[in-house]
């Protein structure tokens, strides 16, 4: 198995499409952390309210968090679309007939596929974070707040930006076994992505107003990006659940498609 | 040919038995069964559609059938503990990223594989594209994609090789290299099995031949066996300017005269020193007397005339 990660990890270093990824991602730490910074200084000098930052939101912590997991919503995207890429290649350039005759236990390849994923998240996540980190702790500090890398608050955003990170390029690798077409999937995902997250958001905010029912929104959370949001806001409310729910569902997302990713594979005919 | 039965000492036979393929209304290949023997080049031969592709392709566990099997050496493809190491297959030109170098294309197989990656180095040198290691597949010519797959399936040092249609788009002088690498494995003791539609590359190439059509089995056996088999196309050419004499001679006995439209007779059922005699016998004057036997390629589109093309 340790053959086929290394293998798997060897086919994304060896093309280029993992590092126009991560320039993207770098350009989208960089947008969101100068966003994020002036959000962080206006909301701070006491402007929250002007961004719905009230409350705990608006406390030195909350912003801290957000500074210091800035180019995650772009970030997420591009790890799961190398998720996807690194299934959907395979048949694009015709290399799945290679691939299944070095290896013709088929659960083993999307397994290792998987496993590479998860470390890819990781690194990702990685080296995003170490950016953020550098130049969030200089900004709060130059402002006179401290890291405040000691708030829970603060670890606990960390921590669950890795979570998002791995579960995210999992669920590309099982959407790319679902849609092998590369293009389809690329668009499929990038669209739900970005574009579905608001048309749900909308859909449940009409269904609640039509149940005159506002609970009804937080059922938004069957939605993955919407779930993913979930997972990484603090606190709970009618509208809200907590961020074990949205940490459930996405896991259940990811165990999901790979499981259906796996049988899929299995009984496909590479020709 | 053996007596049919799998030697236990034999690792590296082909058995395909009662292979089948159905998609959805089209029977692809039909209850097909052969054998492909070690130490000899093996032409796998049918028209546009026969069912080669399907064939190779469920031999190496890629399709499933929808009934039968094929066995390497007596294990199904994916019972081979180290698959690489005992097949290698070239199955289409066109399969590595093509943003990824040829070196590297080889290593992420060797990765897979638990090969040593000085492999994938060795693997180039053999088929002459060291110098081209480092640059991108998508530039590299048609001729240098093949090797680079033949490189591929290399990497374990195999005793089987399988290759679909391995001489499409290389010129002339890549045909000859081709030609005696895979006759070099043969004669290794190595199984050897190809599959083409260019049958005088066949002829030079192949020991034994598989010849199928419409998904089915039509003939196999030896190259020599099976073009003999197809007695009655042994022909005598003769050019004589006596030609209705020569005719006259032979009507009394088996023979059939035919003019080539080009100023020869072409006797059949008769061979050529049967007609030599009668010529002489009845005084014709012979300017040519040949034997003209069937190639490869009269043989096999006599074998599938009428079973070619759209299914």
């Amino acid at each position: 198995m340790s053959n086929l990660v290394r293998s798997e990890l060897l086919k994304i270093r060896t093309t280029s499409t993992w590092w126009w990824l991560a320039i993207g991602a770098f350009l989208s730490i960089a947008l969101a952390f100068a966003f994020n910074a002036w959000l962080a200084s206006e909301t701070l000098s006491g402007g929250g309210e002007e961004f719905g930052y009230t409350g705990d939101a608006a406390s030195a912590p909350a912003q801290a968090a957000n500074l210091y997991t800035s180019g995650q919503y772009l970030g997420l995207m591009f790890v799961m679309l190398i998720g996807i890429l690194m299934v959907t290649n395979e048949f694009f350039h015709q290399t799945a007939t290679t691939t299944f005759l070095a290896t013709p236990r088929r659960t083993s390849v999307i397994v290792s596929k998987l496993i590479a994923a998860s470390l890819l998240g990781f690194a990702f996540w990685l080296v995003t974070t170490i950016i953020d980190l550098a130049a969030g702790a200089t900004f709060l500090s130059l402002n006179d707040y401290g890291t405040l890398l000691g708030e829970w608050e603060v670890q606990r955003a960390l921590l669950l930006n890795l979570m998002a990170y791995a579960i995210w390029t999992v669920l590309g690798v099982g959407i790319g076994t679902l849609i092998t077409n590369q293009l389809g999937a690329v668009i499929t995902a990038s669209v739900l992505y970005l574009i579905g997250t608001q048309v749900v958001g909308l859909l449940f905010l009409l269904l609640a107003n039509v149940l005159d029912n506002m609970a009804v929104i937080k059922w938004q959370v069957v939605w993955p990006a919407a779930a993913s949001q979930v997972m990484i806001t603090p606190g709970e409310n009618e509208m809200l659940p907590a961020w074990w729910v949205g940490a459930l569902v996405l896991v259940g997302y990811a165990v999901v498609s790979g499981v259906v990713g796996i049988l899929i594979t299995r009984r496909r005919d590479v020709s | 040919m053996t007596d049919g039965r799998p030697s236990p000492t034999n690792d590296a036979q082909i058995v395909v038995s009662g292979l089948t393929k159905r998609y959805r209304n089209v029977l692809a290949v039909n209850n097909l069964s052969f054998t492909v023997e070690p130490g000899r080049v093996t032409g796998f031969l049918g028209p546009n559609g026969a069912g080669k592709t399907t064939t190779l392709r469920m031999l190496l566990n890629l399709v499933t059938p929808t009934a039968g099997g094929a066995t390497i050496g007596g294990q199904r493809y994916p019972e081979l503990a180290d698959p690489l190491r005992h097949v290698g297959a070239v199955l289409e030109a066109s399969s590595a990223h093509k943003g990824r170098t040829g070196i590297n294309h080889l290593r992420v197989i060797c990765a897979a594989a638990g090969l040593p990656r000085e492999r994938a180095d060795q693997a180039l040198e053999l088929v002459g594209l060291t110098p081209a290691a480092k640059r991108k597949f998508k530039g590299y010519s048609l001729g240098m994609k093949q090797r680079l797959g033949i490189a591929a399936a290399m990497l374990g040092d195999p005793r089987v090789l399988i290759l679909d249609e391995p001489a499409n788009g290389l010129d002339p002088e890549g045909i000859r290299w081709m030609r005696g690498f895979l006759k070099g494995l043969a004669t290794e003791g190595r199984t050897v099995l190809v599959s083409s539609h260019l049958l005088s590359e066949m002829q030079l190439l192949a020991d034994d031949v598989v010849i199928i059509a419409a998904g089915q089995l039509v003939r196999q056996g030896p190259v020599e066996q099976v073009i003999g088999s197809m007695a009655q196309g042994v022909r005598v050419r003769v050019r004589t300017p006596q030609a209705d004499a020569l005719t006259a001679a032979l009507k009394d006995g088996p023979a059939t005269v035919d003019s080539d439209g080009q100023g020869a007779l072409l006797i059949g059922g008769v061979d050529a020193p049967t007609v030599g005699r009668a010529a002489l016998a009845a005084g014709v004057e012979l300017h040519e007397l040949t034997t003209e036997r069937p190639d490869l390629e009269r043989v096999f589109l006599e074998l599938t005339a009428g079973k070619a093309g759209i299914r």
